[in-house]
C-alpha cells in the first residue's frame, strides 16, 4: 500500500524523482557508451579505406571553397544580395554549412539504411534491446565530415565576429541552431520511416538535401509562395536563414517561439511516424 | 544495330519499372534549376540592371536553357558501370558479343531521350509559372553549331564518367567516390551549371577554357544565345573535340590497363 | 494433452491458435497496370500460418521443418518479435514477444542463415565488442563467455579478420558467436545451414547440439534440409501451407507413418520383372540392384518369398527414408490429426 502511494505521487516524493532521474541518466550513458563504439567502428572502417576517406574529404572541401568563391565574387559584382553584403552572405552559407554538416556527421547511417532494409538485416536490428531508430539514425558517425567539422566552427565564429553580434544575439544564434538541427534530425526520421514503408530512401534523402540546398542563400532571394514553403514547409529558412539573421539581430522574439514550437511538433510528429513505420513493417514480411 | 535497338528499348523499360527512381530525378533536377533560377532573379531584380555582361533577360535564358542542356549532357546511365565493376559483374557483361562501350551509349542515349521528354514538360510547367523572359534563337545556323556542340559535348561527357567509372578496377570499395569528385562536384561548378562562367574574372576564365567542362555546358549554352560569335565557335568547337579525341585515347588505354589489373585479382 | 496452463513457468513457448495473415499489392507489369495500381492497388490476402499451436519447454531443442514458403520462418519471427501476429496467444519466457522488451530481447537470440549481424568492413571481434556494449555484459561474463564459444567453434583465427574477407562457413561460425555472447534463454535459428559446404553444416550442427547439451537453452530450429533435423532434433514439428502436419519425436514420426519398408535385391542374374512385380512396388531398378517397398507386416514374407524364388546375390531390408516420410507429409498423403504436445 506505501509503494503503491509513492509511485502515484512520485513527482511530489523526493527519492522518486531521484530514482527516475537515475535512471534516465543511467539510460543516456548506456546510449552514449553504444554511440561512442559504433563512431568508433566508423572510424576504424575508414582507416582501412583510406582511400575513399581522402576521396571524399577532397571533394567536401573543394565543393566548400568553390561555393565560397562563387559568394565572394557574386556578392561582390553584384553589390549585395538580397540586401546582404558579403560578409552577411557568407555568414548565411557557413550557417547553413554548420547545420548540413552537423547533421551529415551524426546521420550518415541513414544514407546505409537502404542496404539494410533490402538485405533483411534490419531485422537483426530490431532484435537488440537497443532502440532501433537510434542504431539506425546514428550508427555511422561519418569521419570525413568529423576532419571539416571544426574548422568550419571556427570559420563561422571569425565571420560572425565580423558582424559584431551581442551576445544576446549570439545566444540566440546558438539556440537556434539546435533548434534547427532538432528540425534536422526530424527530417531524418521521417526519411527512415518512409525508407521502412517504400523501400524507396535514397532519393527522399537527396530530395530533401536537394531542398535544404536552397538554403545556402539567404531564403530572402526566393519569391512567394516559395519563401513561405521554405520557411514553413521544408523549413529551412528557420533551420539556417533564422539563426543567421538572429545573430544579425534581424529577428523578433515570436519567430523564435514559432521556430521552437515547430521544431518540438516535428519531433513528436517524426517519432510518432517512425513507430507507425514500424508497426506496418511488423505486418509485412521481408 | 538491331541489337542496339534493343538495347535501347530495354533501357528505357527498365526506367519506367523504376519509375519512382525516374520520377525522383526529375524532381531533384526541377528543384536545382528553381535555386539557380530563383539566387539569379533576385540579383537581377531590378529591370535594365547590367551586370557581368548579362542584362536580366539573357540570364534567365541562360538558366532556362539549362533545363534543356542540362537533361541531354548530363544524364548519363553509364554512372552504373561502377557498380559493375565493383560488384564483380563486369566479367559477365564482356562476355557478351556486345561492345561494352556502345552497349552503354546506347544505354546513355535511351535515358538522354527520357530526360528530354520529360525536361520538355518541366520547361513549359516552369515557362508558364515563372514566366521568364526567354530568348529564342532564329539563326538556323547557330541553331545547326548548337546541336552539334551538344553532341559534343555529349561525347565528353560520356567519355569522362566511363574515366571516372574505371576507378573500381584498382579500388572495389570506391565505386562512387570517383563520381562524387569528378561527375558532381566538379562538373557542377565548372561547366556553367550554377552560373555561366564568364562572371569569373578572365584569367580564370582563360584556365577553364583549356578544361574540357566549359564545353559540357557554358559553351554549348554561349553559342545558341549568341554571345559567342565566328571564329570563337571555330576554336570551341575545335578544343572540345580535341578533348573528345583525348579521353578517348586516355580511356581507352585507362581501361585495358584497368581489365588487366582486374583480372589478376580473379574475381 | 492439449493445453497447458498460461502461467506455467515450465513453459518457456506457448504458442495458440496463432494466425497470421498479409495483406500483399498485387505487382503487375506494364504501364497501364502500374497506373491502375497506383489508384485502385489489387490487394491480396495470404495466409502464413493458419491457426498453429504448439508449447516448448525450456532446453528443448526442436526442429521446424517445411518446404519454402510453409510458414517456418513467420513462425520464428513471430516468436522473436518481428512480426505482429494476427490472431492468437503467443508467450515466450512470460513475455508478449512483439512488444519487443529490451529485458526480453536480452534474453533471446536470433540467428538467420545469410543475413548478418557482423559490421562487414571490420574484424568480427569489434562487432562483439559492441555486443557486449548493447547487451551490458560485465568483463569477466564477456571475457568467460567469448572464450567458451571461441574455443567451442574453434574460431580463434577468425576474429581479427575484416569480416568481407571470410567465407560463408566461417561467417556463419562468428554470427553464431556474436549471438551467443549474451547466453541467451533462448535461440531462434532460421535455416543456419543454408549456402554452407557438408563440412560447414555438420560443424553448425555439432556446435548447436554441444551448446544446447551444456547450457540448456531452448532451440527452435527451421530448415528444408533433413540432415539438419534429424542430426539434431529429438522432436520436430512438420510445417506446410502454414499449418502443423506432425509435432513430436522423430522416431514417431518414422513409427507411425513409415508403414512401408524398403527392400533391396542385389540379383546375380536376369529376372523376369513381372514376377518380381507381383511381391511388392518396385521403386527403382537399376541392374543389379532392384528396389522395392513393401507393407511393414509383410517384409519378412516378401523377403523370403524373394530368396526362394530369385537368384539373390545380396538383400538387405531398410527404413523407409525420413525424407520420403516427410515429403509425402508436405503432400498431404499422410498427416496427423492431433498435434500432441510429447511429454
Amino acid at each position: 500500500m506505501e509503494d503503491k502511494k509513492e509511485t502515484k505521487n512520485f513527482h511530489l516524493n523526493f527519492s522518486a524523482f531521484f530514482e527516475k532521474s537515475e535512471i534516465i541518466f543511467r539510460r543516456l550513458g548506456y546510449y552514449f557508451r553504444i554511440w561512442f563504439m559504433m563512431s568508433k567502428n566508423s572510424f576504424l572502417m575508414f582507416l582501412n579505406q583510406k582511400s575513399v576517406f581522402v576521396i571524399f574529404l577532397t571533394g567536401k572541401i573543394l565543393r566548400f571553397l568553390f561555393y565560397i568563391f562563387f559568394l565572394i565574387f557574386l556578392v561582390k559584382g553584384a553589390d549585395g544580395l538580397a540586401g546582404y553584403n558579403t560578409n552577411q552572405a557568407i555568414f548565411f552559407f557557413l550557417t547553413f554549412m554548420v547545420v548540413d554538416t552537423t547533421a551529415q556527421f551524426l546521420y550518415r547511417d541513414v544514407y546505409r539504411f537502404r542496404q539494410l532494409i533490402v538485405t533483411g538485416d534490419f531485422d537483426l536490428v530490431l532484435v537488440k534491446p537497443v532502440n532501433a531508430l537510434f542504431r539506425v539514425l546514428m550508427g555511422g558517425a561519418d569521419v570525413a565530415d568529423l576532419m571539416t567539422l571544426p574548422p568550419l566552427y571556427l570559420a563561422t565564429i571569425y565571420v560572425g565576429n565580423l558582424l559584431s553580434p551581442t551576445p544576446a544575439h549570439v545566444f540566440l544564434y546558438l539556440f537556434l541552431i539546435i533548434v534547427g538541427l532538432m528540425i534536422s534530425t526530424a527530417f531524418h526520421i521521417i526519411v527512415l520511416s518512409f525508407g521502412i514503408i517504400t523501400f524507396e530512401i535514397d532519393h527522399s534523402i537527396m530530395i530533401y538535401r536537394d531542398i535544404s540546398n536552397m538554403g545556402r542563400f539567404p531564403i530572402d532571394i526566393y519569391k512567394e509562395p516559395l519563401k513561405s514553403a521554405l520557411t514553413y514547409f521544408v523549413p529551412i529558412g528557420i533551420m539556417v536563414t533564422l539563426p543567421a539573421k538572429a545573430l544579425m539581430g534581424l529577428v523578433n522574439f515570436q519567430s523564435v517561439i514559432v521556430a521552437f514550437l515547430l521544431s518540438i511538433l516535428l519531433t513528436i510528429a517524426s517519432t510518432r511516424f517512425w513507430k507507425f513505420a514500424l508497426s506496418k513493417y511488423s505486418s509485412a514480411s521481408s | 544495330m538491331s541489337k542496339y535497338l534493343q538495347v535501347f528499348k530495354i533501357s528505357l523499360e527498365q526506367e519506367f519499372a523504376y519509375r519512382l527512381n525516374f520520377i525522383m530525378w526529375r524532381i531533384r533536377n526541377v528543384l536545382q534549376i528553381l535555386v539557380v533560377f530563383f539566387l539569379w532573379d533576385s540579383i537581377f531584380y531590378f529591370q535594365g540592371r547590367e551586370l557581368f555582361g548579362y542584362d536580366r533577360d539573357k540570364i534567365l535564358t541562360y538558366v532556362f536553357g539549362l533545363i534543356f542542356v542540362k537533361a541531354f549532357v548530363l544524364s548519363a546511365r553509364a554512372q552504373d558501370v561502377a557498380g559493375e565493376i565493383g560488384r564483380g559483374e563486369i566479367l559477365n557483361s564482356l562476355l557478351k558479343p556486345l561492345n561494352y562501350f556502345k552497349y552503354w551509349l546506347t544505354r546513355d542515349i535511351s535515358s538522354k531521350s527520357l530526360n528530354l521528354f520529360f525536361a520538355v514538360i518541366e520547361f513549359g510547367f516552369l515557362f508558364i509559372i515563372l514566366k521568364p523572359p526567354f530568348f529564342f534563337q532564329t539563326n538556323p545556323l547557330i541553331i545547326f553549331l548548337f546541336f552539334l556542340c551538344i553532341l559534343i559535348a555529349m561525347f565528353i561527357f560520356y567519355l569522362i564518367v566511363f574515366l571516372v567509372n574505371a576507378i573500381p578496377f584498382w579500388a572495389p570499395e570506391m565505386s562512387w567516390g570517383g563520381h562524387f569528385l569528378v561527375t558532381i562536384i566538379l562538373v557542377e561548378f565548372l561547366s556553367g551549371s550554377l552560373f555561366p562562367l564568364d562572371i569569373l574574372p578572365q584569367n580564370i576564365q582563360n584556365i577553364l577554357n583549356l578544361t574540357p567542362f566549359p564545353y559540357l555546358i557554358y559553351f554549348p549554352l554561349q553559342v545558341y544565345l549568341g554571345k559567342i560569335e565566328g571564329l570563337l565557335i571555330l576554336k570551341g568547337i575545335i578544343i572540345s573535340v580535341v578533348w573528345v579525341l583525348v579521353l578517348w585515347f586516355v580511356m581507352n588505354w585507362i581501361w585495358k590497363k584497368g581489365l588487366k589489373a582486374y583480372q589478376a585479382y580473379g574475381r | 494433452m492439449g493445453k497447458n496452463l498460461k502461467n506455467t513457468s515450465e513453459n518457456t513457448v506457448i504458442v495458440e491458435h496463432l494466425v497470421k495473415n498479409f495483406e500483399v499489392v498485387e505487382k503487375k507489369g506494364g504501364f497501364l497496370d502500374g497506373l491502375k495500381n497506383l489508384v485502385s492497388p489489387q490487394k491480396k490476402l495470404v495466409e502464413a500460418l493458419k491457426n498453429i499451436s504448439f508449447s516448448i519447454s525450456q532446453g528443448e531443442l526442436v526442429g521446424f521443418i517445411g518446404p519454402n514458403g510453409a510458414g517456418k520462418t513467420t513462425t520464428l519471427k513471430v516468436l522473436s518479435g518481428l512480426l505482429y501476429p494476427t490472431s492468437g496467444f503467443t508467450q515466450v519466457l512470460g513475455y508478449a514477444p512483439w512488444d519487443r522488451k529490451p529485458d526480453y530481447l536480452k534474453q533471446i537470440s536470433l540467428v538467420m542463415g545469410q543475413k548478418n549481424q557482423l559490421w562487414w568492413d571490420l574484424p568480427a571481434i569489434e562487432t562483439f565488442k559492441l555486443n557486449k556494449a548493447i547487451y551490458e555484459l560485465p568483463d569477466s561474463v564477456y571475457k568467460k563467455n567469448l572464450e567458451e564459444l571461441v574455443d567451442l567453434m574453434d574460431a580463434k583465427n577468425l576474429l581479427y579478420t575484416q569480416v568481407r574477407r571470410l567465407s560463408l562457413g566461417q561467417r556463419m561460425k562468428l554470427e553464431l558467436i556474436a549471438s551467443l555472447l549474451h547466453k541467451p534463454k533462448i535461440l531462434f535459428l532460421d535455416e543456419p545451414t543454408i549456402g554452407l559446404d557438408v563440412v560447414a553444416q555438420q560443424k553448425v550442427r555439432d556446435f548447436i547440439f554441444d551448446y544446447n547439451r551444456r547450457y540448456k537453452a531452448t532451440i527452435i530450429l527451421t530448415s528444408h534440409n533433413m540432415e539438419d533435423l534429424m542430426d539434431l532434433a529429438k522432436r520436430v514439428i512438420v510445417i506446410n501451407k502454414g499449418e502443423i502436419m506432425f509435432d513430436g519425436n522423430l522416431k514417431e514420426l518414422i513409427n507411425e507413418f513409415a508403414k512401408e519398408k524398403v527392400i533391396k535385391v542385389y540379383l546375380s542374374k536376369n529376372t523376369d520383372m513381372k514376377e518380381v512385380e507381383k511381391i511388392g512396388k518396385v521403386k527403382r531398378v537399376n541392374f543389379p540392384q532392384i528396389t522395392l517397398s513393401v507393407p511393414r507386416e509383410a517384409t519378412a514374407v516378401a523377403a523370403s518369398e524373394i530368396l526362394q524364388n530369385f537368384p539373390v546375390a545380396d538383400l538387405t531390408i531398410e527404413e523407409e527414408p525420413v525424407e520420403e516420410i516427410i515429403r509425402r507429409i508436405f503432400k498431404g498423403e499422410i498427416s496427423q490429426k492431433n498435434t500432441s504436445v510429447p511429454s
